[in-house]
């Protein structure tokens, strides 16, 4: 009896995935648990494995996007009968049903371009498209259902320059959105709409250098970060409302600190989470942040990782950054962003000091965190920086 | 120029070809006395007597095989089928036989057998008397198709008709007999083969045949008005067909209709739509849009009729179509 594979819900909130690679090939044999393909979701790159055992009889959908739930294989004994799996059902969209005229023929829709990446044109359009070097993608089709014909190429021709173009240097370059950077924009502009506020505090690491200096002589690959995540997590716990999240009906108020790590990736942006990082030793914390970074790195990443964080450390220190103000990641309720650390001259008992100092701007939803809890959350992440002893 | 009726001049090619040429006779149901039941061959009796202007009788299998053995003999029969439905019935004389001898004798025998027939729509006769069949005989190799609309092109092409030495299926339409149109003064054979531009124009290339022709050019008037160029192109020949003109022409407006009064489906324009897309494909600014009978059996009652065949406002309709108005 054929099986049929169905794209699964990887995580809460997955509606769809996109079928990077296939493991195995029509025709080959797939023991059950054993990695079939990989997907790709809005947040990570993974490895999906077979439910049945059998001959991998279809492949129906090679690559590309598609729903949850739809048939993307079929799986089933040699010879067997393949049930109807056409890879343009399996990635069809369903269409809206177009209002009809009188004369039985669907109503025009809006103009608009392309759509899923196909431009519309006429073949003439095309051909003179083609001769003239015209990016048809860029122009807007006049014709029926929004298709590019041939005067809309020759306007774009004529369309006379307001300014001199400048000497192009290069073609432009088209980067189709991938799914991760999808998921960074439209998280951003969520989190652009929340009310929020900055405090900023610098922090005297003269201690904090020294301690990182001492694990490392002693072996352990520590870092600044990884003294901040202990730093942070402490400081969420002594100021619980920090470590929060908005709801419309309640504000959840966590246990425990998930501190997530922004982390740059050749796909862009993303936020692996150190779990109970208020739980873990220093050198707990600094192996589990090298394990996520160096997946991270590579797109190895599980769903698992990316997610329950309660707060979100950027740190742009590396970067000779001297401060900056971080985007909330919601649905979390503060953010960190951390500064470079630079020798500066602080007076210190009446006298000038040069010490190595690092600027901190935290982020908050005032939705959830008023200034005085937040500036009280603040000022602890300085203290304990300045002397972590504090936290024993 | 004289000014003659499509019926006269139907008449006058025949009289011609017979004052010509010995050879060329006439034959078919009620053609004598009677003149045709479209009033066609009237008077031909009288001038040429019961030998060359021969009545049959009703078996439309009989007149076409008839012919064809008198066309091998070396005459140059022109026979009449009454109504082009009745062909049904002459089917395997034209098909199997006619179409056939030159080919398998190896050119030892040639048919130059004229099928002369009539049908077409308006005039409420119901599904059995007015069917647009000519498409079936264009997918016959060893047939030539002629499909003429107007006085002029049917007086030039039944002339070289008569005188091609392949089988001629000539298609006349019904409603056309009484249009007029000046005709030269000889007659002047149009030769097998090349079409005709009814009308210039730059926006959009309207193939039409038969009656359509003319619905084809009162859409046209009307898209002027609205600021759209209109050729009209007639094949008037259906095989073989003028496909240098028909792709130049395309090629010349970037966009194509094809109207019919035959059915749609499977419909002589279906083959115009691919011969222009093979041949014009990077021309083309706009889907190719047919213009045809619904796919119904065309009904008595004249409005229902008026509903299933095509008029002028449905090849406008199609023109403002491929021009997206």
């Amino acid at each position: 009896m054929a099986s049929e594979v169905k794209l699964p819900r990887l995580g809460q909130g997955m509606e769809s995935g996109t079928i990077v690679k296939w493991l195995k090939s029509e025709g080959d044999r797939v023991e059950k648990g054993e990695p079939l393909y990989e997907v790709d979701t809005d947040k990570v790159t993974q490895e999906v494995e077979a439910e049945a055992s059998g001959v991998l009889l279809k492949i129906a959908v090679d690559e590309g996007e598609v729903p949850v739930g739809r048939t993307i294989a079929v799986i089933g004994e040699q010879g067997e009968e393949v049930p109807e799996v056409s890879a343009e059902e399996a990635q069809r969209e369903e269409p809206a049903p177009a209002a009809l005229q009188e004369n039985g023929r669907p109503e025009e829709a809006p103009v608009v371009q392309a759509t899923g990446g196909r431009v519309k044109a006429s073949p003439l359009a095309r051909r003179i498209a083609r001769e003239r070097g015209i990016d048809l993608a860029l122009l807007r089709g006049t014709g029926p259902e929004g298709r590019i014909v041939a005067e809309d190429v020759e306007r774009a021709e004529a369309a006379p320059a307001a300014v001199p173009a400048p000497v192009p240097v290069g073609e432009l370059e088209r980067r189709e959105l991938t799914s991760t950077r999808k998921t960074i924009a439209r998280r951003l502009t969520e989190a652009w709409q929340i009310p929020v506020f900055q405090l900023q505090a610098s922090a005297d690491m003269t201690r904090v250098n020294g301690l990182v200096a001492r694990l490392r002589d002693g072996g352990t690959k520590t870092t600044v970060t990884d003294v901040l995540t202990k730093v942070c997590a402490t400081a969420l716990l002594l100021h619980r409302e920090v470590n929060a999240q908005w709801t419309d009906d309640a504000i959840l108020v966590f246990p425990t600190a998930n501190v997530g790590i922004a982390v740059a990736t050749p796909q862009g942006l993303i936020v692996p989470v150190i779990r109970g990082a208020d739980r873990l030793r220093l050198a707990e914390i600094a192996a589990a942040r090298s394990d996520v970074v160096t997946r991270a790195r590579e797109g190895k990443l599980q769903r698992a990782d990316l997610e329950d964080g309660t707060f979100t450390i950027s740190n742009l220190g590396m970067y000779r950054v001297e401060s900056f103000t971080a985007v909330l990641n919601p649905p979390q309720a503060a953010i960190i962003a951390v500064g470079a650390i630079q020798e500066q001259a602080v007076p210190i008992d009446g006298q000038l000091a040069v010490r190595p100092m690092m600027t901190l701007t935290a982020t908050f939803d005032h939705r959830a965190v008023d200034g005085a809890p937040a500036a009280e959350f603040l000022q602890a992440v300085k203290d304990l920086l300045e002397e972590p002893g504090l936290m024993l | 120029m004289p000014e003659i009726s499509y019926r006269e001049a139907v008449r006058d090619a025949l009289a011609e070809a017979m004052r010509h040429d010995d050879d060329v006779f006439i034959m078919g149901e009620d053609i004598a006395e009677m003149g045709g039941s479209m009033g066609v061959t009237q008077g031909m009796l009288d001038e040429f007597g019961p030998e060359r202007v021969r009545n049959t009788p009703i078996s439309e299998i009989a007149i076409v095989g008839a012919g064809i053995g008198a066309a091998m003999q070396g005459m140059r029969p022109v026979v009449e089928v009454m109504y082009e439905d009745f062909l049904t019935v002459s089917m395997e004389q034209i098909v199997n036989q006619a179409a056939k001898h030159r080919y398998m004798s190896g050119g030892q025998l040639k048919v130059p057998l004229t099928i002369r027939t009539q049908g077409g729509a308006g005039w409420s006769p119901g599904a059995q008397h007015a069917q647009q069949v000519e498409a079936w005989f264009v997918h016959v190799p060893g047939l030539k198709v002629v499909f003429a609309s107007t006085p002029a092109d049917v007086r030039g092409l039944l002339w070289s008709a008569i005188y091609d030495d392949n089988p001629v299926v000539f298609f006349e339409h019904r409603t056309l007999y009484g249009i007029k149109e000046e005709v030269p003064d000889e007659l002047e054979p149009i030769p097998i083969g090349q079409s005709r531009v009814h009308r210039e124009g730059t926006d959009v290339t309207v193939v039409a045949t038969g009656r359509l022709v003319h619905e084809a050019l009162r859409a046209a008037e009307q898209a002027e008005a609205e600021g759209v160029s209109v050729e009209v192109w007639d094949p008037r020949t259906l095989q073989p067909l003028d496909v240098d003109a028909l792709v130049a022409s395309v090629k010349k407006t970037n966009r194509c209709v094809v109207a019919h009064e035959a059915v749609t489906r499977m419909g002589f324009g279906a083959e115009i739509a691919a011969v222009v897309q093979e041949q014009a494909f990077d021309w083309l600014d706009a889907p190719i849009e047919r213009v045809g009978a619904k796919f119904a059996p065309l009904p008595f009652a004249p409005v229902m009729e008026e509903f299933v065949v095509p008029h002028a406002n449905d090849v406008l309709a199609a023109i403002r179509r491929t021009v997206g108005r």
